[in-house]
C-alpha cells in the first residue's frame, strides 16, 4: 500500500496534460483505501493547489471532510470548500463528479448547520457552472443552491439560475426538487407564471410512484393558480402519468374545496372556508399563499365587472366586491391600473370608473422585438423536439418494446394473427 | 471588508446599480466567514431595492437583518418604512416616512433622488388612471401641498376647477418608436421558410 506522501507527490507530478490527469484519476481510485484514514491528510492538503492540482485536492478533500465535524471545525471547512470550489479546474474535477458533489452537499450542510446558509449560495453556483456541461443540464447541486437561497432569503440570486432552460436532466429528484424549490422562489418575487410553470412540471412529470414532492406541488400549484387565473381546473392534461392522476386528488381535499368555494365569487363564504380550515393550510405552511388567494378574489371580481360594464360608479363596484366604501374601491382599481391587470380611468368628480380596451396596438419596435424573440425561442425549442423525436425513433430499447406491442396499436397489421395464435 | 465599488457607485449616482452591487458583495463577504451584519450598510442596500422598484427583494433582505441590528440603526427601520408604504399602496404615506426622518449624510442622495423618481411616477400613475382628480388627492400622492400640487399640475397642462377643487387630467399622447429596419423583414422570411420546412 501506498503511502499519503507517495500520493501527494504523485498529485503534484501527474496534474499537467490530460492523459497525465486521467493517469491520476485510475491511481486515486486505487488509492481509496489509503484515503478512509482522514484525520492524517489535513497537512498534506496544504502542498497542494488547488486550481492546478484540482483532481487530488478533490480526492483529498472529499477524504477529509467525510468524518463527523465538531461546530468549531466547520467554520474552517466551509472556507476551506468555497475557496477549492472557486479556484478549482472545471475539466479536472468532472472527471470526479461524484466526488465533488459529495463535497458541495457537504458545505451546504455545514452552512446549515452553523444556520449560515448565505455563506454557500455564491459557492454553490460556482460549483454547478463548473459541474454542468452546459446551461441546460440540470446537475444534483442545482436544488441544493435553492435551498439555500430561500433559506438565505437570497430570491433573486435564486431566479437567475431560474431563468435557464433545462433540457438534461439525470435523477427525477433533482428535477423534482428544482421545480418545488424554484416554484417557491418565484412565488416569494411574485412571479406567479413562472412559479406556476415550475409546479406544472412536477405534477405532470413521469412518475411510477406518488412522491411526497409532488403532492406538495399539487397543493402549491393549486394556489398559485387561482392567485394568478382567478381559476383551477381540476382535469390533468393528458400526458400527465397515471399515478398523478390517479391519488393526488386524495391528498389535497382541503385545497380542491377552497377552489370550488373560490369559483363562487362569495368572499364572505372563501373567508369562512379559510377560517374553518386555517389549521390544516398551517400545518402545509401554506397559510401566505391562501391569504393572497382571498385577497385575489377583490381583484377577480372587479376584472370580471370589466367584461359587463362600460362604466360603473366606485359605489356600485364597492356593493358588487364587498368592499366597504367607494374610496376602498378606488384604490383597488387604482392599484389594478398601477399593476396593468385591467384598464381603466377614474373620474372623481362623478365617482365612475370607465373600463377601456387594451391600449396596445402591437407596432411599436420594442413589442415586436418581444414578438420576435418569442418566435425564436419557439423555433429553437421545435428544433430540439424534432432532434429528440428523430434520436428516439432510433432507440433500439423503444423500438423492442413498439414491436411487441404493436398488435395493440396497429389492427391493420396482419403480422399480429400467428403471435396471437402462439399465446 | 471593502466597499469601495459601492462607495464609487454612490458618488457617480449610479443609483440603479446599488442593489446588485450590494446583493453580490454580501455573498462575498458571507463567503469568506467574516462577520458582516453589524458594519453592513443595511440602510443603503434596502434603499438600493426600493430605487430599483424591487419591493419584495427590500422584503426578503429586511427579513434577513438581525433584530439586534434594527434596534441599533434607526435608520434602517426608517428605510424599510418607505418599502413597506410602497408595499402597502400608502401612496402619501411614502412621502411622509421619506421626510420623517433626518437620513444620514450617506443615504441623503440616494433618497432624494428616489423621491423625485417616485413623485414622477405617481405623476404617470395619475395621469394614467385619472380624468378627474381631487386637489387633495393629487397632493397627497405627490408628497406636496395642495398650492404645490396645483402648480404642478397646471404647468403639465392640466386644467383646475375652483369650484369643485378637481383637476382635469390632460392625457399626453404616448410617443413610441414604430419604425422597423429592414432586417426585420429578412428575419421573417426565414420564419417563413422554417415553418415550411
Amino acid at each position: 500500500m501506498e503511502t499519503a506522501e507517495a500520493l501527494v507527490v504523485q498529485i503534484q507530478a501527474l496534474s499537467g496534460s490530460a492523459e497525465d490527469v486521467s493517469h491520476l484519476h485510475s491511481c486515486l481510485k486505487q488509492s481509496e483505501e489509503l484515503l478512509r484514514q482522514p484525520t492524517s491528510l489535513a497537512p498534506f492538503l496544504d502542498r497542494l493547489d488547488p486550481s492546478k492540482h484540482s483532481l487530488g485536492y478533490l480526492y483529498l478533500l472529499e477524504a477529509f471532510t467525510s468524518c463527523p465535524i465538531s461546530k468549531e471545525q466547520a467554520n474552517e471547512l466551509i472556507l476551506l470548500i468555497v475557496r477549492f470550489v472557486n479556484s478549482c479546474n472545471a475539466e479536472q474535477i468532472r472527471l470526479a463528479p461524484d466526488k465533488f458533489v459529495s463535497v458541495c452537499k457537504r458545505l451546504k450542510d455545514q452552512a446549515m448547520l452553523l444556520d449560515a446558509p448565505i455563506r454557500g449560495v455564491s459557492a454553490m453556483l460556482t460549483a454547478i457552472r463548473k459541474l454542468q456541461p452546459s446551461s441546460e443540464h440540470l446537475t444534483t447541486l442545482h436544488p441544493d443552491f435553492l435551498l439555500l437561497c430561500i433559506l438565505a432569503k437570497c430570491y433573486k440570486t435564486g431566479l437567475h439560475l431560474l431563468e435557464d432552460d433545462i433540457f438534461e436532466v439525470d435523477l427525477p429528484r433533482d428535477l423534482f426538487l428544482y421545480c418545488y424549490y424554484g416554484a417557491m422562489i418565484c412565488v416569494g418575487l411574485k412571479q406567479f407564471q413562472k412559479s406556476l410553470e415550475l409546479l406544472h412540471n412536477v405534477v405532470t412529470s413521469p412518475m411510477s410512484n406518488l412522491n411526497a414532492i409532488a403532492v406538495e406541488a399539487y397543493k402549491k400549484y393549486i394556489l398559485v393558480s387561482l392567485i394568478h387565473h382567478g381559476q383551477f381546473s381540476t382535469a390533468f392534461p393528458k400526458y400527465t402519468s397515471n399515478v398523478a392522476q390517479r391519488n393526488l386528488k386524495n391528498f389535497t381535499q382541503p385545497y380542491l374545496d377552497l377552489a370550488s368555494s373560490y369559483s363562487n365569487g362569495k368572499i364572505s363564504e372563501l373567508e369562512m372556508f379559510v377560517l374553518s380550515n386555517k389549521d390544516k393550510f398551517e400545518l402545509d405552511n401554506n397559510l401566505g399563499l391562501v391569504k393572497q388567494v382571498v385577497s385575489s378574489m377583490y381583484k377577480r371580481n372587479i376584472q370580471r365587472l370589466t367584461q359587463t360594464y362600460l362604466t360603473l360608479s366606485l359605489q356600485d363596484i364597492a356593493n358588487r366586491v364587498q368592499l366597504n366604501s367607494p374610496k376602498e374601491a378606488e384604490m383597488h382599481v387604482l392599484k389594478m391600473i398601477q399593476d396593468g391587470e385591467i384598464y381603466a380611468t377614474i373620474n372623481q368628480k362623478d365617482g365612475m370608473v370607465r373600463f377601456i380596451e387594451d391600449p396596445e396596438q402591437y407596432k411599436t419596435c420594442e413589442m415586436i422585438e418581444h414578438i420576435d424573440s418569442s418566435i425564436r425561442r419557439i423555433m429553437a425549442l421545435s428544433k430540439k423536439l424534432t432532434a429528440i423525436d428523430e434520436c428516439m425513433s432510433c432507440d433500439p430499447l423503444y423500438l423492442a418494446k413498439i414491436g411487441r406491442e404493436r398488435h395493440k396499436f396497429d389492427f391493420d397489421d396482419f403480422d399480429n394473427v400467428p403471435q396471437k395464435f402462439n399465446t | 471588508m471593502d466597499l469601495s465599488i459601492l462607495t464609487e457607485a454612490l458618488a457617480s449616482k449610479s443609483y440603479d446599480k446599488i442593489a446588485v452591487i450590494c446583493d453580490n458583495l454580501m455573498l462575498q463577504v458571507a463567503a469568506e466567514g467574516t462577520a458582516f451584519q453589524n458594519e453592513w450598510p443595511y440602510a443603503i442596500h434596502l434603499l438600493g431595492h426600493i430605487y430599483a422598484d424591487d419591493i419584495n427583494s427590500a422584503r426578503f433582505l429586511w427579513k434577513s437583518i438581525p433584530p439586534a441590528i434594527k434596534e441599533v440603526q434607526p435608520e434602517v427601520g426608517a428605510a424599510w418604512k418607505i418599502g413597506q408604504k410602497l408595499w402597502l399602496r400608502d401612496y402619501g404615506g411614502v412621502h411622509e416616512e421619506i421626510r420623517g426622518f433626518n437620513w444620514s449624510p450617506e443615504t441623503q442622495c440616494l433618497v432624494a433622488a428616489f423621491s423625485d423618481i417616485y413623485t414622477r411616477k405617481m405623476f404617470q400613475l395619475a395621469a394614467a388612471a385619472y380624468s378627474t382628480i381631487s386637489v387633495q388627492d393629487a397632493a397627497l400622492f405627490w408628497g406636496m401641498n395642495e398650492d404645490e400640487a396645483t402648480k404642478y399640475a397646471l404647468l403639465e397642462g392640466w386644467t383646475l376647477d375652483e369650484a369643485s377643487r378637481m383637476l382635469t387630467v390632460k392625457k399626453q399622447p404616448v410617443v413610441a418608436e414604430q419604425k422597423l429596419d429592414p432586417g426585420k423583414l429578412q428575419r421573417l422570411t426565414e420564419y417563413m421558410f422554417h415553418l415550411e420546412h
